[in-house]
């Protein structure tokens, strides 16, 4: 009887870890096989069948792209606009989420209602009157124009998370600093912002992953060289090179992909939870 | 079952994470004007673009043409006679429904196993997490060479396990699946974190009630967790569609829309017609087709939400 218990029991076990191998096989391969092509030494890349395990890796594609291509001005152009863009959508979010969250006023739901709906339509159904409204007022091809597109773009979301986790934490705090006398902004800055902090990090770190991500407003509206970000360089290093149409380099292309996911991978390792939390507390509470 | 009993239907309204959702703020009544006028103050700006490409839509608006005529209902009489849209149409309504559909059941299996105890838990959660934060357009680019016929990683697998080397991006309905499994593969991860924060608020008493009712694995998740965690789907899937019908970057570079229009997205169709055709007013008028399905899914998705939520 036990023995046949344990049998079962055994049987599931296995079953469970096949099961997360699957999984994270599923995950991992095409991520691995990217990593493969960038570091291809040439002539290794079109092999049939493909070799899973390597004998050698090269960099040549990474000097072949940093050549070709401005990527460290890309990389910092990305970095810049992720970055201020955050703090934009951070300081401005923080005021209305605070707003919302403790002064009760009418229609407080109404506008966060709002936000949701223009959070969900984003992009394309309003990229043309804001591409003629950019043009007149010069704003094409600037990081001022880009860094106002992005910023309002993380503003709906931010503003709901940091309600959400305002809302987690009592007013008692608040109130005995009233009652000592403090005024708003030092309110603000001494008392309500230190205890959000977990609040602002997490929305730090999903909105520095969104707009270093985004490739469909720099699309639109960064043209010039000096204003482009790093995932407008997939399309152009695939054709470093490129003798026709059809000549399209995959190894060049993988480079910039692991180039520009390694600092999102980073930052997802680390911060797994506060990630995770920041994911749910804009759906829960 | 133990489910539908009243009081722990009452524990779980007062202090599930799943009650205290989105919902409440759809639940308002009884508005008064003053708060529906402040409320559309604070809506204009979002609803002015869309006025705006509302107004364009009724032009011929052209850059290179340098027009600006008013031309009524041209450009959407157009839009019901363009064969262009027409697939746009048929392809938007196949991968939102796939792509949701696939989305939402092998998020709640990860969400699922994600929730068991098991070594290395920590690591495979954050593994979970990689695709949701790679770049859209990184996944659409790389998944080109995934996909392609002789090199490719996917033709690889099925060379060893078949011999075949199928033409994913030729054909018309390889194409729309390699679309399609491309996009469930980023996007599965948000959903399966969204859905494990669920199946954590709902309290082990349920499944103990469960258990002395008789129910083993497969019934309580069928009769304790899947209606509880209804609400919380439905407005997934809404969330999930809208995104669908808006999405841009799959398009772009895995495909180009292609072969001919098969896997066309009326984004990237208003992203041709605006930005390489050049013609905006036309653009404008697709542009408000997209906006008009999207507020269709949202008021239909609604009314199912509501209904679920008085079911629960």
């Amino acid at each position: 009887m036990n023995t046949q218990l344990d049998f079962k029991r055994g049987i599931r076990t296995t079953l469970f870890i096949l099961v997360v191998i699957l999984f994270l096989t599923v995950v991992l391969l095409p991520i691995y096989y990217i990593f493969l092509t960038a570091f291809a030494p040439s002539g290794k890349l079109f092999t049939v069948p493909l070799t899973y395990v390597p004998r050698s890796l090269a960099v040549e594609r990474f000097q072949d792209i940093f050549g070709a291509l401005p990527i460290a001005r890309y990389m910092l152009n990305s970095t810049m606009l992720a970055t201020l863009s955050t703090v934009l959508a951070l300081t401005v979010s923080l005021l209305a989420a605070y707003a919302i969250a403790r002064l009760d006023f009418p229609g407080a739901n109404l506008v966060m209602v709002g936000l949701l709906a223009s959070s969900m339509l984003p992009g394309t159904a309003t990229v043309i009157p804001l591409f003629q409204m950019y043009q007149s007022l010069n704003l094409m091809d600037t990081l001022l124009g880009l860094l106002i597109l992005y910023g309002s773009a993380l503003l709906p979301i931010t503003t709901w998370v940091l309600v959400s986790f305002l809302r987690q934490v009592p007013v008692e705090i608040e109130d005995a600093a009233k009652v000592d006398g403090a005024s708003f902004f030092p309110l603000l800055w001494r008392i309500v912002l230190p205890v959000i902090r977990p609040g602002i990090a997490t929305m730090f770190l999903i909105n520095f992953i969104i707009g270093w991500n985004e490739f469909f407003t720099p699309l639109i509206f960064a043209r010039g060289a000096g204003v482009k970000v790093i995932t407008m360089a997939l399309s152009e290093a695939q054709v470093i090179g490129a003798r026709s149409e059809f000549d399209v380099s995959w190894g060049n292309m993988s480079a910039v992909a692991i180039l520009t996911t390694i600092p999102v991978f980073i930052i997802t390792l680390i911060f797994q939870r506060q990630i995770v939390e920041g994911i749910t507390s804009g759906v829960f509470k | 079952m133990a489910s539908t009993d009243a009081g722990h239907r009452q524990l779980i309204t007062d202090h599930s994470p799943l009650t205290t959702g989105v919902l409440p703020l759809f639940g308002q009544q009884n508005l008064s004007t003053r708060r529906i006028l402040l409320a559309w103050l604070l809506v204009t700006p979002v609803v002015l673009w869309r006025l705006l490409t509302f107004y364009i839509s009724f032009f011929d608006n052209s850059p290179v043409r340098r027009t600006f005529d008013f031309v009524g209902l041209d450009n959407y009489i157009a839009l019901t006679r363009d064969s262009n849209v027409d697939a746009t149409l048929t392809f938007t309504l196949f991968f939102t429904v796939t792509s949701v559909i696939l989305q939402v059941v092998f998020g709640l299996a990860i969400a699922e196993l994600l929730n068991q105890r098991f070594r290395m838990r920590n690591l495979t959660r954050a593994v979970n997490l990689l695709p949701w934060a790679m770049a859209p357009i990184v996944i659409a680019t790389a998944a080109r060479w995934i996909f392609h016929q002789d090199y490719g990683l996917i033709n690889d697998i099925i060379w060893r396990l078949s011999g075949e080397r199928p033409l994913w991006l030729v054909n018309f309905t390889t194409a729309r699946f390699a679309v399609t499994i491309t996009d469930v593969w980023k996007n599965t991860a948000f959903l399966s974190v969204i859905f494990l924060s669920g199946l954590q608020g709902i309290p082990l008493e349920l499944y103990e009630a469960a258990k002395i009712d008789g129910a083993d694995g497969v019934r309580s998740y069928w009769y304790v967790t899947l209606p509880l965690l209804m609400p919380l789907i439905i407005s997934m899937i809404i969330f999930t569609a809208i995104f669908r019908v808006l999405s841009f970057e799959i398009v772009y570079a895995l495909t180009n829309g292609g072969p001919g229009t098969a896997t066309s997205l009326l984004s990237y169709l208003v992203y041709l017609e605006g930005f390489r055709v050049l013609n905006f007013g036309y653009a404008s008028a697709i542009a408000m087709l997209l906006f008009f399905i999207v507020l269709l899914v949202g008021v239909l998705g609604y009314g199912f939400l509501r209904r679920a939520w008085e079911r629960l």
